[in-house]
């Protein structure tokens, strides 16, 4: 059988040697050839996620860049966000990141302090004209990894229709406690049809447990890392075990339901809750899926006081580099042509947030739709109240998994103080600082 | 069938080696396949096994921490439990609804061919995302089987999908629903049975139900030992069912967290593609497992006809 033998070792050989070949074409370029000279054609690749109407505003964008910079194209890539981070991350291990990326405050450290992302200031953004300290929000050890794309805060909306309907009268949200809050929306339930309740369940809300943390002296994230601790917890997860037994929030099983629902199909988005908890730049999307005009809250403090209700702005997305664009300056350009060109603002208007910087602010405010202008009057009514900046999340702080341990309480397969306490031992096991 | 082996080695050396060589130029595409797309990316998991790699920066060898760090780790050894009872009560409940109604379907009616077809349907699209996302819709609070329930009067129906302790059974069901193929199978095992082993038993006096299982369920053991194989070895790598009913969570309190959704959670959403590297071999190690005992096993109770 020695002939057979040839055979199966002749045609393994070509076999790998075809292999090796066709793993040697898949590595792939990134796409845009090497140009010294700002003159020379430029590819840039750029990804966001968004829904229809961000893809179209950012497509006139992108037309307005190429316009007027007529060597430069920019090819778009726009996912939705559920598959965004997988993609990103999957592009990244096989060297194929896209040149400009639009990036999130959970993911910036994460992948800045990797080398993944630009240093934009050494590329030459334009970092002049924001409003204070909204530059910072993109700094990961002093490196400027994101220029911010927007900014919102967290929020508490009302929706007249509910509440009317219960006969109800809103608190006014400069004075109001926790407790307040609580027994108004218990009162809203009890005066509500089945199914509808006078507040969703915050307990599962990330932004408003954060304010809660740091009204009581301490904040999600530090800069040692973790930055709260498990008895605090404790007394919010306790709260909100409260809540749903008296009927103030939905019952368990509505309330797991809601946490995955897609953004219009809510129990906020079909009046079926009186109070809920979002960021601003949701807002417009919320208006627009209840049909009515939302009235927006401070979150509520625990003295009664409006100064101290803690809160924040975040920047609601940054505009980022790939680190091993073959363009950094382009890319840096573009960047700066997203963040602060006032034409780019105009199209774009409050969708991604309200603008950072403040001339193209000033600019998008006359055209404002009148949901965007109530996000920006709220905005602006909370810019004197602020806290302290809050540290961005730090690597390994992404997965917080607040919503696991809130159901483990709902369910009662955990108490409140022993979920708090797996929480913040998941947490810190996790958290490089 | 040795009469042809016996031709083959009369056509003469040089013959047989050029039919062999025409014959892997033919399997040519599915062996380039089974390398670049199957045993290559299988080594390279199996060296990524052995390190820390976050997507975002090159791997880090760290030698068999993440496999000491499996045994430890509570989500995981709770994907374990949740995959186990899964796989152990869906497949046997499956397989049992496959067997009867093939049972049924062998009696020969009038419109055969139609229920055949209608009962393979859900196997067909069972496993598909537009088939588990109706499943969320029916089994939501506010869901199909909900509005029924309380149309016939009950106030406060399970929260199905939504309460830790119910929505593993509604993927359980999912997976029962689409016994149209291990049915097929099993129809087709029914008809090869000869009928005159019925015939003499019916002349010894055994009653329908002594003739099912002395006589149907020994032949069909074959059958039934492989669809039992292939259903568990399907099974433990279930996915899209527990990621588009849970939403990519793992369902209310990690209750449908399968062990493929905790490796894929893992590596692509907590950068930590080493140890769902571990994780994918040791799945690995667990089907083999598996499958060897089912083998031994086969011999005390696979009963074959030659």
């Amino acid at each position: 059988m020695g002939r057979l033998n040839t055979g199966v070792a002749k045609a393994a050989a070509l076999l790998l040697a075809a292999g090796l070949a066709l793993t040697g074409c898949a590595s792939g370029s990134t796409g845009s050839t090497a140009a010294k000279a700002s003159d020379a054609k430029v590819e840039l690749r750029f990804m966001w996620w968004g829904n229809d109407t961000r893809n179209a505003m950012t497509m006139k964008v992108i037309e307005a860049y190429q316009a007027a910079n007529p060597n430069v194209t920019i090819k778009p890539e726009p996912t939705d966000w559920g598959s965004y981070w997988d993609k990103l991350a999957t592009m990244t291990a096989g060297n194929n990141t896209p040149d400009v990326i639009q990036m999130d405050e959970k993911y910036i450290a994460e992948y800045g302090s990797k080398g993944v992302l630009l240093d934009l200031e050494k590329a030459g953004v334009k970092t002049d004209g924001f409003a204070p300290g909204t530059i910072d929000l993109g700094r990961v050890k002093g490196k400027l990894f994101g220029v911010n794309a927007g900014i919102n805060a967290p929020i508490v909306l009302a929706n007249p229709k509910v509440i009317s309907a219960a006969g109800a009268t809103l608190p006014d949200d400069k004075t109001w406690t926790w407790d307040q809050l609580n027994a108004f929306a218990k009162g809203v339930t009890e005066k509500s049809p089945q199914g509808t309740y006078g507040s969703q369940n915050y307990g599962a809300v990330e932004p408003m447990l954060r304010v809660y943390l740091r009204q009581n002296g301490q904040d999600e994230y530090s800069d040692a890392g973790v930055g709260f601790d498990a008895p605090l917890l404790g007394t919010w997860f306790e709260n909100m075990q409260a809540r749903t037994a008296d009927k103030t929030f939905p019952s368990a099983a509505e309330a797991t339901e809601d946490m995955g629902k897609a953004l219009d199909q809510t129990m906020a988005a079909t009046n079926k809750a009186g109070l809920f908890y979002y960021w601003s730049n949701q807002v417009s999307a919320l208006d627009k899926a209840t049909g009515q005009d939302l009235k927006l809250m401070r979150p509520p403090s625990k003295t009664g006081s409006a100064k101290d209700a803690q809160l924040w702005y975040k920047a609601s997305m940054y505009w980022s580099g790939s680190a091993k664009s073959k363009n950094a300056a382009e890319v840096a350009k573009f960047v700066s042509f997203l963040s602060s060109n006032i034409e780019a603002g105009k199209v774009m208007g409050t969708e991604r947030g309200v603008p950072a910087n403040l001339a193209v602010r000033d600019a998008v405010k006359a055209q404002l739709s009148a949901s965007d202008k109530k996000v920006v009057a709220y905005l602006d009514a909370i810019d004197a109240e602020r806290g302290k900046t809050p540290a961005i999340t730090p690597v390994g702080g992404s997965d917080i998994q607040l919503g696991r341990y809130s159901q483990d309480v709902l369910f009662n397969k955990s108490t409140p103080a022993k979920a708090a306490e797996g929480l913040v031992n998941e947490l810190k096991s996790k958290v490089k600082v | 069938m040795s009469a042809l082996s016996e031709l083959s080695h009369l056509k003469g050396g040089k013959q047989e080696s050029a039919d062999n060589k025409s014959a892997y130029v033919f399997l040519l595409p599915w062996l380039l396949g089974l390398f670049i797309i199957t045993l290559g990316p299988m080594v390279a998991s199996l060296y990524l096994s052995f390190t820390d790699y976050s997507l975002l920066a090159d791997p880090e060898w760290i030698g068999l921490k993440n496999y000491q760090r499996m045994f430890t780790d509570p989500r995981l050894l709770n994907s374990l439990a949740v995959t186990f009872t899964y796989v152990f009560v869906s497949t046997p409940m499956q397989l049992a609804l496959a067997l009867g109604i093939a049972v049924l379907l062998n009696q020969g009616m009038r419109g055969l061919a139609f229920y055949r077809s209608v009962f393979y349907l859900p196997s067909l699209m069972g496993s598909s995302v537009a088939i588990a996302i109706l499943w969320r819709q029916i089994f939501g609070t506010s869901g199909l089987v909900n509005q029924f329930l309380v149309y016939l009067g009950f106030k406060n129906p399970p929260g199905w999908i939504a309460d830790p302790s119910t929505a593993l059974w509604t993927i359980i069901l999912l997976h029962v629903w689409t016994f149209g193929s291990p049915m097929i199978i099993f129809l087709a095992g029914l008809r090869q049975i000869p009928g005159m082993y019925y015939e003499a038993a019916s002349v010894d006096g055994a009653s329908k139900w002594t003739q099912f299982w002395q006589v149907t369920m020994p032949l069909l053991t074959p059958i039934i030992f492989f669809n039992l194989v292939l259903q568990i070895i399907g099974a433990f790598q279930s996915f899209t069912q527990a990621f588009v009913v849970s939403g990519g969570t793992g369902g209310p309190s990690d209750s449908t967290m399968f062990y493929t959704l905790y490796l894929y959670q893992k590596g692509f959403g907590q950068f930590e593609m080493g140890y769902a590297s571990a994780m994918a071999w040791l799945l690995l190690f667990i089907v083999g497992a598996f499958t060897a005992v089912n083998f031994f096993a086969s011999k005390y109770w696979v009963f074959y006809d030659d």
